[in-house]
């Protein structure tokens, strides 16, 4: 804690210089809205968030809260932030590979059941864009708690090459009640009435576009070549990817009766690549040889990691594939969220 | 208004650094390979000059869940028993 005084627009100021910044103005914190903040999580300072052993890092919940005011957060957002938090420090998300990596992967959360609704996440209409202050500041708080009390600063111990804009932010809300299927959280053991966050890494977003296909097949199949292009990380193994779907896509696929196991068996079928393909793109070494053409490697091993959820508007012929680390490196992590801190 | 300091330092740990080998003659080389591509093509061709040159052997190549992974327990204490000492490599 300083002990200078600082005019408003010289601290803003100041939390540039000293590094503390995601490149953004910050909202410099006070002890109010410290305490404030900390008590929408009904936490106190001194509490243990989490922590990452092979950093040495602790994550302490006054610094928690200090970034999720500079963030932007309203107290109330704060048990989402440490879920979240919680998420990125346990073992099996492994969080050193994908928070350094080359890869530069945006930590994609996902909020499901009540809570999200209350606090005003967005899951509808331009979901993954600008617009909604949890959406933005939740996200933001967090890549803020990696930066500072996670070290992971660019140039340091984030190596990303290019990163992406998620990196930001990425935090958006399921779309339960259009949903048609049962919603994320619940497939991962919660009840429907629970609130929990979804942690996921990934390093691109591409938006999936077919306005004709009035059938799964057709459509499902602009979604496998998506997630087998060759550029995709892992096509080679451990592949796991998330796929959001939206507006008249997801209508589409409620009104087929087709199951959420039958969309992924189906991309798990169809996402796949001949030998020649990945050898003449150099994504397996070696000469193309006799076979090569008509032998197929498939995007994904198992139907689990492909992560399927839905939120965006109900208009619109667009959805998304959100290609992730691989199951060997890192894996989504689900965290309910603990809202002792009282309503909402 | 005051400055808050949003950042952590890290919790400090002492390494020991293992006492350094005085001679290679014959010695059990245990590698630890961490996954990424190629890595465990270099460790192969290292213990084979390894034991060409000194002959050594290699007493047992690893594999690491991933390059962010720790070493699994068990296979540290078996590498721990079988060598002399070890080699950790990264391709890519």
């Amino acid at each position: 804690m300083g002990s200078v005084d600082y005019d408003p627009e010289e601290l803003i100021e100041a939390y540039f210089e000293r590094g503390w910044s995601d490149g953004l103005p910050v909202v410099p914190p006070t002890e109010k809205s410290i305490a404030a903040m900390l008590a929408g999580a009904g936490l106190r300072g001194d509490e243990t968030i989490g922590e990452v052993v092979e950093r040495g890092v602790i994550v302490s919940a006054e610094k928690l809260a200090i970034n999720a005011v500079m963030a932007g957060c309203r107290p109330e957002y704060l048990p989402v932030v440490v879920a979240a938090v919680r998420g990125l420090c346990h073992p099996h998300f492994a969080y050193h590979g994908p928070a350094s990596s080359t890869g530069g992967s945006a930590m994609v959360l996902i909020v499901n059941g009540p809570l999200a609704g209350r606090l005003g996440v967005n899951s509808g209409n331009n979901a993954f864009g600008q617009g909604a202050r949890a959406n933005a500041t939740i996200g933001r708080a967090v890549r803020l708690v990696m930066m500072n009390v996670m070290n992971t600063r660019p140039s340091f111990l984030d190596r990303a090459t290019l990163g992406t804009p998620g990196k930001y932010s990425f935090c958006f809300a399921e779309n339960e009640s259009e949903h048609p299927w049962e919603p994320l959280h619940v497939e991962r053991g919660y009840r429907p009435e629970q609130s929990a966050v979804t942690v996921y890494a990934s390093n691109s977003l591409c938006q999936v576009y077919n306005q004709l296909a009035a059938a799964p097949e057709p459509l499902l199949r602009c979604f496998a070549d998506v997630l087998c292009n060759l550029g995709t990380p892992n096509l080679r193994g451990f592949n796991q990817s998330l796929v959001v779907f939206a507006g008249e896509h997801a209508d589409t696929l409620r009104r087929s009766g087709w199951s959420k196991q039958d969309v992924r068996r189906f991309l798990l079928e169809h996402a796949r690549r001949t030998v020649a393909d990945l050898k003449r793109a150099g994504r397996r070494p070696g000469e193309i040889e006799p076979g090569d053409e008509t032998t197929w490697k498939h995007a994904f091993e198992r139907l689990e990691d492909i992560l399927i959820v839905c939120a965006g508007g109900q208009a619109g012929s667009w959805s998304a594939c959100l290609p992730g680390w691989g199951n060997k490196w890192t894996r989504s992590v689900t965290i309910p969220i603990d809202t002792r801190g009282g309503p909402p | 208004m005051k400055l808050f300091d949003p950042t952590s330092t890290p919790r400090e740990r002492a390494i020991t650094l293992a006492p350094r080998l005085r001679d290679l003659r014959g010695l059990r080389v245990g590698l630890v390979e961490n996954t990424k591509f190629n890595s465990d093509v270099i460790l192969a061709k290292l213990g084979e000059r390894l034991a060409r040159q000194h002959g050594m052997t290699v007493s047992r190549m690893i594999r690491k869940r991933s390059p962010s992974h720790a070493v699994a327990e068990e296979a540290a204490d078996e590498l721990r028993r079988i060598s002399d000492f070890v080699v950790s490599g990264v391709g890519d």
